[in-house]
């Protein structure tokens, strides 16, 4: 009978009390809402740096990833990896992620709910352009770190949005 | 019961976060992320040591209100949240005031700063300090000549707002009732940060 291992992601949730810090398996991390993310967004356009958000969230969950890999050697798959890149931005309440394709040149993500989206719509409404940068830089950093490639081989780009309307976002990811 | 600021840190800093089958994480009136704190960071030290001498305080002024709005309404979340109702209300004596002390302990379980009030003038003015925050890791040797702590000033304008400026507005009007300015900063070389909330100009 074939061994059917089942592969979901782990959380180590510790608070420092001497120095009052979270950590989630060994990053430190910090709670925030939609209203900041909102506006940390609504601030990336206005002053032109969306590719400053995305690269923030690019190396920050690039981090993230690598370092829960390194620490369980056990997922050893492409698509054990894959599977705990899509849940570990569940974990982090980015939303719920399918990947359709990824390889070494191109690849194809949809977001079925997103925190950003869901917010901005809960802050403002609809939008008429894409606004999640952060989960591209997210889908960037998967898909390096699930392939071993260095930093920027990618570049994700948010071609349909939940945001404007759609019933899911999708991104076209692309080599660098 | 006095406010009993160890215990409220103890037992709301132990809380589990978890999202649900979307993906999405739901509390506290808001939709709440983990993110590491590099990402916040990040973005707002790069942008803010980007931009050239004249837009700095406007690009400033944008990441203080960001936190300013989230305060607010993720304040009032948790101020009436069962898991304060549960901890934090059996020990408060006199509203706003206990309010406001239990919600920095709070402040504090939630990784935001170890921060607590050390002055207070009810309705007019309020002094906070915080002892370690991950806003100041911008800084790993010397000394900033910025202060840095966007988040903990306007997340303080707002708690004094849900204090002292009406009862709590979903769409945010109270916002800017009152202001907040980062008078001394870890990242800055002072041993602790200090943020003086007064009421608007």
């Amino acid at each position: 009978m074939a061994l059917v291992k089942n592969t979901e992601v782990k959380y180590d949730h510790y608070f420092d009390r001497k120095t009052k810090r979270h950590t989630i398996n060994d990053i430190q991390s910090v709670l925030h809402c939609h209203h900041y993310t909102s506006l940390y967004t609504q601030l990336a356009i206005d002053a032109g740096e969306t590719d400053l958000l995305k690269e923030c969230a690019r190396e920050s969950f690039r981090t993230i990833l690598d370092t829960y890999f390194a620490a369980n050697p056990d997922i050893d798959t492409l698509k054990a990896k894959v599977e705990i890149g899509c849940q570990y931005f569940a974990l982090i309440g980015l939303g719920k992620m399918v990947v359709n394709f990824l390889g070494t040149e191109s690849g194809e993500v949809m977001l079925l709910s997103s925190h950003t989206d869901d917010g901005w719509k809960k802050k403002w409404g609809k939008y008429d352009k894409p606004v999640n940068f952060i989960s591209a830089g997210y889908i960037e950093a998967m898909f390096e770190s699930v392939l071993n490639l260095p930093a920027m081989s990618f570049r994700a780009e948010e071609s349909q949005s939940l945001v404007m309307g759609s019933e899911a976002s999708k991104f076209k990811v692309t080599r660098r | 019961m006095a406010i009993d600021r160890k215990q409220i840190i103890d037992q709301m800093s132990q809380i589990q976060i978890l999202p649900d089958d979307n993906g999405v994480i739901e509390g506290y009136n808001v939709l709440i992320t983990q993110f590491p704190t590099t990402f916040w960071n990040a973005f707002a030290e790069r942008l803010t040591s980007k931009v050239s001498e004249d837009i700095l305080q406007p690009t400033e002024y944008l990441l203080y209100n960001a936190a300013h709005e989230c305060g607010y309404h993720t304040g009032y979340g948790i101020i009436t949240s069962d898991e304060w109702n549960a901890v934090v209300k059996p020990m408060i004596e006199k509203a706003p005031e206990d309010i406001l002390y239990g919600a920095y302990a709070v402040f504090t379980a939630w990784g935001w700063a170890d921060s607590e009030i050390v002055e207070l003038v009810p309705g007019e003015k309020m002094v906070v300090r915080a002892y370690d925050y991950y806003e100041s890791d911008i800084v790993d040797y010397g000394a900033s000549r910025k202060m840095s702590a966007y988040m903990i000033a306007g997340v303080s304008a707002a708690f004094m707002e849900l204090g002292y400026a009406g009862e709590y507005d979903p769409q945010g009007k109270p916002i800017g009732t009152f202001q907040c300015k980062q008078t001394k900063g870890i990242e800055c070389g002072d041993s602790y940060a200090e943020f003086v909330v007064t009421k608007a100009s």
